[in-house]
C-alpha cells in the first residue's frame, strides 16, 4: 500500500516536472543557458578582477572554436550568467541587511527592492535590443549576452554599498566613482568588439547597415547609463543610514 | 393490533436494563413481527438474552453478535493474507525507508568538513534526517523566544529550489530535487549548534559574529564538498559554496536577530 502511494506520488511529480520543462523550453533553450553557467573558480576570480580594474587587461577579443564561441571556462572574455545572478541575489540580501541596520526592514521592502532592480534590468535589456534592431546593427549579441552584460553592474553596486556602509558617505561616493569608471571602460571595450565588428567591410557595403557612429552612440550610451542606474538603486540605502546616524548621534548628545 | 399493544407495553416495562444488542434485537424483532406471527409460539414479552438466535432460527442459524464483525463474515482470502503476511512484513523502519546507519554516516560526513566525501552516499534521497534537523532548528529557535517556523520552511523551500536550478545548469549530469534538499538539510546541523549557543549567550557581540561566520563557512563548505563529489564537478567548489553560504547566511540572520 505504501509502495503504491509512493509510486503514485513520484509519477505525479514526474508529470509536473515534464510539464514545467516543456513550458520552459518553449521560451528558452536550456542548452544555450548551460553554456553561460559553464564556469569555474579561476574564471570567476579573473572576471571579478577585470570588472573592478579593467585598465590592464590587454586582449578583449572573444575566442571562437569553429564558429561557436568558447565557453567561459576557456575564455575569460566570454560573458557568463553566474556572476550576474549571484551578484543580483547578493545585492538583494545586502539591501535587506542595510535596511535592517537602519531598522527599516520588513519583508515587503525586500520584495520591493528586488522587483525594482529586476525591472531596471529588463528595461535596459529591452532598450538595447530595440535600439540594435531599429538601427539594423548586425551583431551576434543574443538576449542572454545582453542580460549578462547588464548584470555585471551589480558587482559594482555591491562594492559601492559595502563601502558606503563601512566608510560612510565619503566612502560611498569614492566607491561610486571608481566602480562607474571601471564599469564604463569594461562595457565600452567589450561591446566594441561585438557591436562594431569590422568597420572596413561595412563601409564598403551598400550602406544598408547602420552608420558606424550610431553603433558608437549605442555603446557609449550603454556605458553612460550604468553609473546613473548604480546611483539610483543604491543611494536610498546609504542616505538614510547617514541621516539615522546623525539623529542618533544628536540624541546621544 | 392487540398483539402490538401487548408487545409495546411489555417492551417499555422491560427496556431499561437491556443493553444495546438486546435493544437492537428488539428493534429487529419489531419489524419481523408481522412475518413471525404465524409461528406464534415465541414469547416476546419476556426479555430474552438474545432474541436474535431464536428469531433467526427458522431462517438460518445465526451464531454471531450484532454490531461485531464475525470471523465467518469476512472473505477467507483477506483473512489468510493478514495472518500469513504479518510474519513476512518487513520491519517498519525499513518499509519507511529510514536507514539509521546511512543517516549516521551522512551526519559524520557533515561534521568532518576536512574528510573527503564519498560520492555514492547521496544516491538514495533520504528526507527523514533533514526533517529532523529542520524541526530541531525550529525548536532551538523557539527556546530563545523566536517563533519562526514559517520563515525557516519558506526560506529552505526557496533556497532548495534555487540550488536545484543552479546545480542543474552548472553540472554535466543533472540532480534531482530530493538529492538537493537532502544535502542542504543535512548540512543544517552546525546551524543548530549556533542557535542553541544563541539560547545561552547573545550572538550580537564580536564573539557572536566570529562564531556565526565560522559556522556559515562550515555549513557551506561541507555542502559544497558533498555536491562536488556526488556530481563530479571539478574546479567549482567555491562557486557552489557561495550560494550555499548565502542560504545559510539567511538562516544565521534569523538566529542572530
Amino acid at each position: 500500500m505504501a509502495n503504491a502511494a509512493m509510486m503514485y506520488g513520484s509519477s505525479l511529480a514526474n508529470q509536473g516536472k515534464d510539464m514545467v520543462n516543456k513550458e520552459i523550453s518553449r521560451f528558452m533553450s536550456v542548452n544555450k543557458l548551460k553554456y553561460f553557467f559553464a564556469v569555474d573558480t579561476r574564471y570567476v576570480l579573473k572576471k571579478l578582477m577585470i570588472l573592478m580594474f579593467p585598465y590592464t587587461h590587454q586582449d578583449w577579443e572573444v575566442r571562437y572554436h569553429r564558429d561557436t564561441p568558447l565557453p567561459p571556462r576557456q575564455d575569460v572574455n566570454a560573458p557568463d550568467l553566474y556572476i550576474p545572478t549571484m551578484a543580483f541575489i547578493t545585492y538583494i540580501l545586502l539591501a535587506g541587511m542595510a535596511l535592517g541596520i537602519q531598522k527599516r526592514f520588513s519583508p515587503e521592502v525586500l520584495g520591493l527592492c528586488a522587483s525594482t532592480a529586476l525591472v531596471w534590468v529588463v528595461i535596459e535589456v529591452l532598450v538595447m535590443l530595440l535600439s540594435l534592431y531599429l538601427l539594423t546593427v548586425h551583431s551576434d549579441l543574443s538576449t542572454f549576452d545582453l542580460i549578462a552584460y547588464s548584470g555585471y553592474k551589480y558587482v559594482g553596486m555591491i562594492f559601492t554599498v559595502l563601502c558606503g556602509l563601512l566608510f560612510g558617505s565619503d566612502g560611498y561616493f569614492v566607491a561610486l566613482a571608481w566602480s562607474s569608471c571601471a564599469l564604463m571602460f569594461f562595457i565600452v571595450r567589450s561591446l566594441k568588439m561585438k557591436i562594431l565588428p569590422s568597420l572596413s567591410s561595412d563601409s564598403m557595403g551598400t550602406g544598408s547597415s547602420a552608420k558606424p557612429q550610431f553603433r558608437l552612440y549605442i555603446t557609449v550610451a550603454t556605458a553612460v547609463f550604468q553609473p546613473i542606474i548604480i546611483y539610483w538603486l543604491t543611494s536610498h540605502l546609504i542616505r538614510s543610514s547617514e541621516s539615522s546616524c546623525l539623529t542618533t548621534g544628536a540624541k546621544a548628545e | 393490533m392487540s398483539g402490538f399493544d401487548n408487545f409495546n407495553t411489555d417492551f417499555y416495562q422491560s427496556s431499561y436494563s437491556v443493553d444495546d444488542q438486546n435493544q437492537a434485537g428488539y428493534g429487529y424483532t419489531n419489524t419481523e413481527t408481522p412475518y413471525n406471527k404465524q409461528y406464534g409460539q415465541y414469547d416476546y414479552s419476556q426479555p430474552m438474552g438474545y432474541p436474535s438466535p431464536g428469531m433467526m432460527q427458522p431462517q438460518q442459524p445465526y451464531t454471531g453478535q450484532i454490531f461485531q464483525p464475525t470471523q465467518t463474515y469476512t472473505p477467507s482470502s483477506s483473512q489468510s493474507m493478514y495472518s500469513s503476511s504479518f510474519d513476512d512484513e518487513p520491519p517498519l523502519l525499513e518499509e519507511l525507508g529510514i536507514n539509521f546507519d546511512h543517516i549516521w554516516q551522512k551526519t559524520l560526513t557533515v561534521l568532518h568538513p576536512m574528510k573527503v566525501a564519498d560520492g555514492s552516499i547521496m544516491n538514495e534521497t533520504d528526507l527523514a534526517g533533514p526533517m529532523v534537523f529542520c524541526l530541531a532548528f525550529g525548536a532551538t529557535l523557539l527556546l530563545s523566544g523566536k517563533i519562526q517556523f514559517g520563515y525557516v520552511y519558506g526560506i529552505s523551500a526557496i533556497g532548495c529550489l534555487g540550488m536545484y536550478c543552479l546545480l542543474n545548469l552548472m553540472s554535466m549530469t543533472g540532480v534531482s530535487f530530493g538529492c538537493v534538499s537532502s544535502v542542504l538539510g543535512y548540512c543544517l546541523l552546525p546551524m543548530i549548534l549556533l542557535s542553541s549557543f544563541g539560547v545561552l549567550f547573545s550572538l550580537q557581540g564580536m564573539m557572536g559574529i566570529i562564531l556565526t561566520a565560522a559556522i556559515i563557512g562550515w555549513c557551506s563548505f561541507s555542502a559544497s564538498k558533498i555536491f562536488i563529489s556526488a556530481l563530479a564537478m571539478d574546479g567549482q567548489q567555491l562557486l557552489v559554496a557561495y550560494p550555499c553560504a548565502l542560504l545559510y547566511g539567511v538562516f544565521a540572520l534569523i538566529s542572530v536577530f
